[in-house]
């Protein structure tokens, strides 16, 4: 009897898949109620406070939305169950007013509250946001501050149009940053969030510029022949890597900002694009042709040494990097004339640990958030198109639809 | 008392000077509310208009004009597009023709400069489309160089799928799309 009763013990240790990792995430987040105080309801604004509270991998927020006295203390019995109890209030007079305020569900304590303001109103989904934020901080839960970061992207209007758009992470935020005329390849120069790079194709020559997105000063950096594209920033901001084909060979380079100097990291008569830097700056992660299709390789800057990081598809023409993690997307099938199925992975800069992320549509843009924690992706399939998240500890995903204009590039 | 004064316009002009660097005014939908509890998010951001200068304002020529087999033509002044295969950048042998009429017309008319622009379908992702857009382009170039054109009359651009000749969803469409066009440049 004792052996079996160690037998069937052992089975249940080993029988740990996938799906009862998330049962056990599911346990370990916070169940919390949402009161919505508003004098009108906000289902818009709950919306986005549910969105934000399940992407962050620590709450498991009520699907109904409550009812209440933003004042109130007191904790109707049905909700005493919860661990928190959110209380909310947006008004609309000069601007827009968001209150909130956190209780502890079990006794009305309140633990966090705060007011925020804002004199523009498409900007509400940043109020919520940084509420959120405060709230996980006052928990004191892991950052989740790449939720108040804007998403800049480009997109394309008509034949040689294309417009760059400032979002919010869920989109529901977007404003033109960028119109008329063919600007492509957004990347932000900074952590900050005040400048990035653009492709500019006004002139004879793709040109790259920087500018500031609060008061529009443009500067230009370099023009190639062929092809120009800011892929990378260092943490520091100082270099950029680029593709760039000044002989009608795209090619990684290295652009010092403070000295001018560039250096061509591939030297290879097929395609090199996409450089992104890896292993603490030391290594650049990039996407080639040398195997006949798009594949993932990396070089030690210093070193003319190439390796192939990926053994897996046979067309893996997208990637990024966090720290020495990598995620890419894979073609999975070869229709010459209707959509493919693209899928995400992660894997590690050594090729080791490769793991799905996605499995149906077409999956492309991967972007690492700033900590690493979180992908972004666009997501295309017969029912439209959405951006996607994917939290990698939670694994938690959530997609937003977005319609309309072909998204050309993106960053955040 | 010329200094008071003196000293009096200049810091005028500095107060003047000094409002220059302020963020733009606010835009539709803003009113004067001070952010509060956004920290840098709460500032107003701009849009700026490119619209205009020498990007995109190619005519076209009829396809009517062509009579080499190739029913498309999205190049100007006389020159001829080129067209490819799916996910292909080489010039294929029913090509040829173009290539060499293309090399004729910018000998004989003296053409001092021609953009030779690589396009792309819409199957391709970011930047590795725009990568096989400037193969093309390259391709083409290099069979003009090797038909006499001088290499240095020729600047090479790929517009990966950003610039669909055809916005179909047919086979014939998505073949049109993937070309390269040649445009005098003045």
């Amino acid at each position: 009897m004792r052996y079996i009763l160690l037998l069937l013990l052992t089975l249940n240790l080993f029988a740990v898949d996938a799906t009862l990792t998330i049962e056990k995430d599911v346990e370990a987040r916070s169940r919390i109620a949402l009161v919505d105080g508003s004098a009108l309801p906000q289902p818009k604004l709950s919306a986005i406070l549910r969105s934000d509270l399940k992407i962050s991998g620590h709450f498991l927020p009520d699907s109904t939305i409550h009812k209440g006295a933003f004042g109130e203390r007191f904790i109707p019995p049905a909700l005493k169950s919860k661990e928190y109890l959110l209380r909310y209030r947006l008004s609309q007079t000069k601007g827009v007013k968001l209150e909130v305020r956190l209780q502890r569900a079990s006794d009305g304590t309140i633990l966090f509250k705060k007011h925020y303001a804002i004199g523009d109103r498409r900007k509400t989904p940043f109020l919520v946001h940084k509420a959120v934020s405060d709230i996980n901080d006052a928990l004191k839960y892991p950052d989740i501050s790449w939720i108040n970061r804007y998403v800049v992207y480009a997109r394309y209007t008509l034949p040689r149009k294309s417009e760059i758009v400032l979002a919010d992470y869920t989109f529901n935020y977007q404003k033109v940053i960028i119109r008329g005329g063919l600007n492509l390849f957004p990347k932000w120069a900074d952590k900050a969030q005040k400048s990035f790079y653009y492709t500019s194709y006004r002139g004879v020559l793709p040109t790259l510029y920087r500018v500031n997105i609060y008061t529009g000063a443009k500067q230009r950096v370099v023009a190639s022949e062929g092809m120009l594209v800011c892929t990378d920033v260092s943490r520091d901001g100082s270099r950029l890597l680029l593709t760039m084909a000044p002989n009608g060979q795209a090619d990684i380079y290295e652009l010092n900002l403070r000295t001018h100097a560039k250096k061509r990291i591939t030297k290879f008569s097929g395609i090199d694009v996409g450089g992104k830097y890896i292993n603490n700056e030391s290594q650049v992660l990039f996407v080639s042709s040398r195997l006949g299709y798009a594949n993932i390789f990396k070089k030690p800057l210093g070193s003319s040494a190439v390796s192939q990081v990926v053994h897996h598809g046979r067309n893996n023409n997208a990637c990024d990097t966090h720290g020495n993690q990598i995620v890419y997307s894979s073609r999975e099938s070869n229709h010459a004339f209707a959509s493919n199925t693209f899928n995400l992975y992660l894997s590690l800069a050594n090729g080791s640990g490769t793991r799905p992320l996605t499995t149906t549509g077409a999956n492309q843009f991967p972007r690492f958030s700033t900590d690493g924690s979180v992908i972004l992706f666009i997501k295309h399939t017969q029912r439209g198109s959405a951006i996607g998240y994917t939290n990698l500890m939670s694994r938690q995903s959530l997609l937003f639809p977005i319609s309309g204009r072909k998204i050309q590039s993106i960053d955040w | 008392m010329i200094k008071q004064q003196q000293l009096a316009i200049a810091l005028l002009l500095g107060a003047l000077l000094s409002g220059c660097g302020q963020p733009a005014p606010a835009l539709d939908g803003s009113s004067n509310v001070a952010p509060t509890g956004l920290g840098g998010l709460g500032g107003e951001t701009v849009t700026i208009d490119e619209a205009g200068g020498a990007y995109g304002s190619t005519s076209e020529d009829g396809a009517s004009s062509i009579s080499d087999g190739t029913p498309y033509n999205s190049s100007t002044e006389g020159l001829k597009s080129i067209y490819f295969g799916f996910d292909n950048y080489t010039v294929s042998s029913k090509m040829e023709n173009r290539i060499y009429s293309n090399a004729t017309h910018v000998r004989t008319r003296g053409l001092r400069k021609v953009k030779v622009e690589g396009n792309c379908d819409e199957f391709g992702t970011d930047e590795y489309n725009y990568a096989l857009g400037l193969k093309r382009a390259k391709a083409v170039k290099d069979r003009m160089v090797a038909q006499g054109v001088s290499a240095d009359s020729m600047v090479i651009v790929s517009l990966g799928e950003s610039n669909p000749s055809c916005s179909q969803p047919t086979d014939g469409c998505y073949e049109q799309n993937r070309r390269v066009d040649l445009h005098p440049l003045r």
